[in-house]
């Protein structure tokens, strides 16, 4: 009866389970025998109206008090027994369990982990099954407490020393978290996830440096090149002295010259961060207007910072100009469906720079509803979008350009063996 | 005192028998009597205003959680009101509660005297009660996001760091506390000295037996919580630096003195409570409480092992794992005396002639409730699983059948008791079985599904929830809703016999063998008109049987 606890997801669930249930029972045996008792009483004793009966002046009985005090003392000694044998081996930690540090703060949990890359992530602690966890709670202001309900492990997160809880998973799959000492304002909304994966995949996660060196562990140089090739600067903006659609970032820095509106410029910082915010506001001579999209929302002035960090030193002064080692990305092509490889495509090959999934045109038509329609071109015949026509479209684009767009896209984004991937994920985006 | 009373001449002319309430109708009267009786009816007013209050934060607070996101309160409006709810029904209702107002009114009664022993210190005690509810209210003058925002648990280090007016409202508690210790002061010293002649420790009733447990414990851990405060606000307003880490202080020390006091508060409310039901089975049993000893004893032993085991409240608190330990087994300490005074009830109306009035459904009624909150006590108290139930709305519903199934529902019966005494008239009874009825399901579907919530995790102190919890949610609200109308309906029933009803009450209409209902009703402004001197026990009720002596 009554059985309601969540999911048994870790190694010590069930046991808590088992006492709890016990529990249970005894409180369900007890209140039916004791408020029957009292119904029961209360129905065969009656008083009949205006007739009261006699009642035995029975002031108590020593065997009984002696039996209700020894029988509750007997279970209580007996539940009592379990909660300080399972609280043990709750607050036990394995030699080698895994060490997370999650640190409360409102309204939000962070995790620390010190094993494969070091590394902080917000809202969601990942975890391998099967293997013991002890997280270390702080809290960085007030009183917060975690609590997994699917562990059943609890803790609060103190501001002054540590604490911690420690569970073995034993499920894959994704479990709440919530915050349950009342920290201010949005203390219910103080949640995260706990994502429990399979060895394997978890040592994939640890080891996955890619985030890692968009952060902090590369210079602002090294990662202004990264952002040049994942931004697809490198579409149209060649490092060596060649005009691409674009303008090159050979001796880019300092550079002066003419807008088309006959004003003068110099590349200085600022020039750098209009022309990516704001692309079409000056136009240099030479080159067509609305090409660039503008990368507001897409590039943060960090991100630019860094972009203006590698742009110094494509000074011609040394090697910088030589093609930019491939990202050392953690994904497995191999083990992808045909759609999500193309998904993968679209979004690290350029594409999505100019090409929406949502319906609206940047510099290029969105993708949306691409397969299967009908286009108008610039010169005023109509194609079926079919497989044929968007291999096309992306091994020689200015063949046939779709009406009212530039003729802006590059050549050579995707070899041909990667169109038909991308064509099966084109399909699924309506 | 005498002296004071030389006024009230129009009554005289009435005819009617000089009582307490018409001694002297001035309003100065009523504001500077001594009367423990009248000063008990003031009380009862006042909390009341509470209780109302109390309630209505409540049921906005089920109103916001009826469905899950925000409804049409933010996220600090919320929080605001649950500190209300809280801070307003612990401080200023259900601690002064029955002893202040019953006990007030009854143990000069019950024990054949003429007032408490330092009547000028009850009426102190109850102006300071005034003076704490007036801080109170000043507290909530400011807009409503700068209410105090803490929980009525005060935790530090947020209620340090909070913008709400956390140093009005603990200034409240801490002056309110002044108001108990005093309260309690008097009732140990007027049970001690002003017992009337033949009115031995043993012939004492049970509900005498039970307000001196509870005044033990209001004399004892009040003290602390009172010096607790204290130095919450002076670490607001100076930064002395006793429970901010960042200032060398620890927020586990608070935890620790607030709850040395505020765990004995639970005995102080609910206490009074087992003493309330334990005058009430017997007199419509007609049979003698069973094991009458073993009923004190256990008022007692619950009154002295609640002050050892505070930290239960703290097993995830970061408390090392070995007073966790202490502390769980200690607890189990309280549910053995519990068990027993239960089982004495029960047995009480075993061969009884059993007469179902409006106080006697409120007092079974409070056999079953408390059956669920001491029951579902014990999964707290067991700390593997306690670890999981902490902070859910497990212990929310479990506090609330104790305090509210306990308490509130004790001094429901009780005021249904006592009222013919109180009064001197008659209510209607079956209006009252019919407003029980609304309190009684009304309470069971508020907070029986918030067990089922807190077995699903659901955590305490949410202002909004996952939409698992959604349709639980709902159905409480629904019952808050009903039980709030139980209240109102049973309490103006009351109201309305008090004012409307012609119907006198006969100075025994229970035919109790209690002292209190062997004197006119309502008392006479000394209680009693001869003499009292008492020469047999309280429960002698029934025919005396082969055996039935102990």
């Amino acid at each position: 009866m009554f059985r309601y606890l969540p999911e048994q997801a870790s190694e010590m669930a069930p046991k808590v389970d088992w006492i709890h249930n016990v529990i249970t029972d005894l409180s369900v045996f007890f209140t039916v025998a004791i408020v029957g008792s009292m119904i029961y009483f209360a129905i065969r004793y009656r008083e009949k109206p205006g007739r009261r009966h006699d009642t035995p002046q029975i002031e108590g009985s020593h065997a009984l008090e002696l039996i209700w005090t020894i029988v509750p003392t007997i279970i209580c000694i007996f539940i009592g027994y379990y909660s300080v044998a399972y609280y043990r081996e709750l607050r036990a930690v394995p030699e080698h369990a895994l060490t997370i540090n999650a640190w409360g703060q409102k309204w939000k949990w962070d995790f620390q982990y010190t094993d494969g890359i070091k590394r902080e992530v917000t809202g969601e602690m990942v975890v391998p099954v099967g293997q013991p966890i002890k997280v270390v709670l702080r809290s960085r202001d007030v009183l917060h407490s975690f609590f997994i309900p699917s562990m059943r492990v609890k803790s609060d997160a103190l501001p002054g020393k540590f604490t911690y809880v420690s569970f073995t998973p034993v499920k894959t799959g994704t479990y709440q978290a919530f915050c349950t000492e009342y920290c201010g304002k949005d203390h219910s909304a103080m949640l995260a996830k706990v994502k429990v994966v399979s060895q394997d995949e978890y040592a994939r996660w640890s080891n996955d440096d890619s985030e890692q060196k968009m952060k902090g562990r590369v210079s602002p140089e090294e990662r202004g090149k990264l952002l040049y090739q994942q931004k697809g600067c490198n579409a149209c903006h060649a490092l060596s002295d060649t005009k691409i659609v674009g303008p090159s970032w050979f001796k880019l820095f300092g550079r002066q010259g003419k807008f088309t509106d006959g004003t003068a410029y110099k590349a200085d910082e600022n020039y750098i961060e209009e022309s990516i915010y704001n692309p079409n506001l000056h136009i240099v001579e030479g080159y067509a207007p609305n090409q660039m999209p503008a990368y507001t929302g897409q590039l943060s002035k960090d991100d630019i910072g860094d972009l203006i960090a590698f742009i110094k030193t494509i000074d011609g002064s040394n090697a910088s100009a030589a093609p930019v080692a491939a990202v050392a990305v953690a994904v497995d092509l191999e083990k992808m469906s045909p759609v999500e490889r193309g998904k993968y495509y679209y979004e690290n090959k350029l594409c999505k720079t100019c090409h929406s999934l949502d319906g609206s045109p940047l510099v290029g038509p969105s993708l949306k509803g691409s397969y299967g329609r009908t286009v108008k071109l610039a010169d005023g015949s109509e194609v079926v979008s079919d497989d044929a026509y968007l291999k096309e479209s992306i091994l020689a684009p200015m063949a046939k350009v779709v009406a009212g767009y530039p003729p802006a896209m590059p050549a050579g984004l995707l070899t041909e063996k990667e169109i038909p991937d991308l064509i099966e994920f084109l399909k699924t985006v309506k | 005192m005498s002296g004071q009373h030389n006024s009230g001449q129009g009554e005289a002319s009435t005819g009617e028998p000089k009582n307490y309430l018409n001694w002297d109708t001035s309003i100065w009267g009523w504001l500077t009597t001594v009367d423990h009786k009248r000063i008990a009816l003031m009380y009862l007013f006042s909390i009341l205003i509470f209780f109302f209050v109390g309630g209505l934060a409540a049921l906005i607070m089920r109103t916001e959680l009826m469905h899950a996101g925000g409804q049409f309160l933010t996220p600090q409006q919320y929080n605001v009101m649950f500190t209300l709810h809280g801070a307003l029904m612990i401080f200023l209702f259900v601690v002064p509660g029955i002893p202040a107002t019953m006990g007030n009114f009854l143990l000069p009664l019950m024990i054949g005297a003429k007032d408490v022993a330092f009547p000028k210190l009850n009426l102190i005690s109850y102006y300071i009660y005034v003076a704490g509810a007036l801080i109170a209210c000043f507290a909530l003058m400011n807009p409503l996001d700068q209410w105090a925002d803490t929980g009525w648990t005060f935790y530090a280090p947020y209620s340090i760091e909070s913008g709400g007016s956390v140093v009005l409202m603990t200034f409240a508690a801490f002056v309110l506390g002044f108001s108990s210790i005093l309260t309690g002061l008097n009732f140990v010293v007027t049970i001690h000295k002003l017992r009337a002649p033949g009115m031995t420790w043993d012939r004492l009733p049970v509900f005498v037996w039970a307000t001196y447990a509870t005044a033990v414990i209001q004399t004892l851990a009040t003290p602390v919580v009172g010096i607790t405060l204290l130095l919450l606000i002076m670490e607001r307003l100076f930064g002395v630096g006793v429970f901010d880490p960042k200032l060398g202080g620890d927020p586990v020390l608070y935890e620790h003195f607030f709850w040395f006091y505020s765990h004995p508060v639970v005995y102080i409310m609910v206490l009074p409570a087992f003493g309330v039901v334990g005058e009430i089975i017997p007199v419509f049993s007609r049979k003698p409480i069973f094991g009458y000893k073993a009923v004190v004893y256990a008022s007692i032993a619950i009154a002295a092992v609640g002050f050892l085991v505070w930290a239960h409240h703290m097993f995830v608190a970061g408390i090392s794992d070995y007073s966790a330990i202490y502390f769980s087994v200690i607890t189990f300490g309280v549910a053995i005396p519990t068990a027993v005074k239960v089982f004495n009830w029960v047995s009480t109306m075993y061969k009884g002639s059993i007469r179902f009035t409006t106080p006697m459904l409120y007092a079974m009624g409070f056999v079953f409730l408390f059956m669920i909150a001491g029951t579902t006590g014990i999964y707290l108290a067991v700390l593997a699983v306690d670890v999981y139930y902490h902070d859910t709305y497990f212990v929310v519903a479990h506090f609330h059948y104790t305090i509210q199934g306990g308490a509130v529902i004790g001094l429901m019966a009780a005021l249904y008791f006592w009222f013919p005494k109180m009064t001197g008239k008659m209510y209607n009874d079956t209006v009252g079985k019919i407003a029980w009825v609304f309190v009684f399901v009304g309470f069971n579907l508020t907070f029986l599904p918030q067990f089922k919530l807190g077995m699903m995790g659901m955590p305490r102190r949410y202002f909004d929830y996952l939409p698992e919890f959604e349709s639980l949610h709902t159905v409480s609200t629904y019952g808050a809703f009903l039980n709030a109308f139980g209240y109102t309906f049973a309490l103006v029933n009351l109201l309305y016999a008090w004012i409307f009803s012609k119907r006198k009450a006969s100075e025994n209409p229970w035919e109790s063998l209690s002292l209190e209902w062997k004197t006119p009703s309502p008392p006479p402004h000394d209680n009693f008109t001869e003499p009292v001197i008492v020469t047999e026990w309280t429960y002698g009720y029934g025919t005396p049987v082969e055996g039935g002596k102990h």
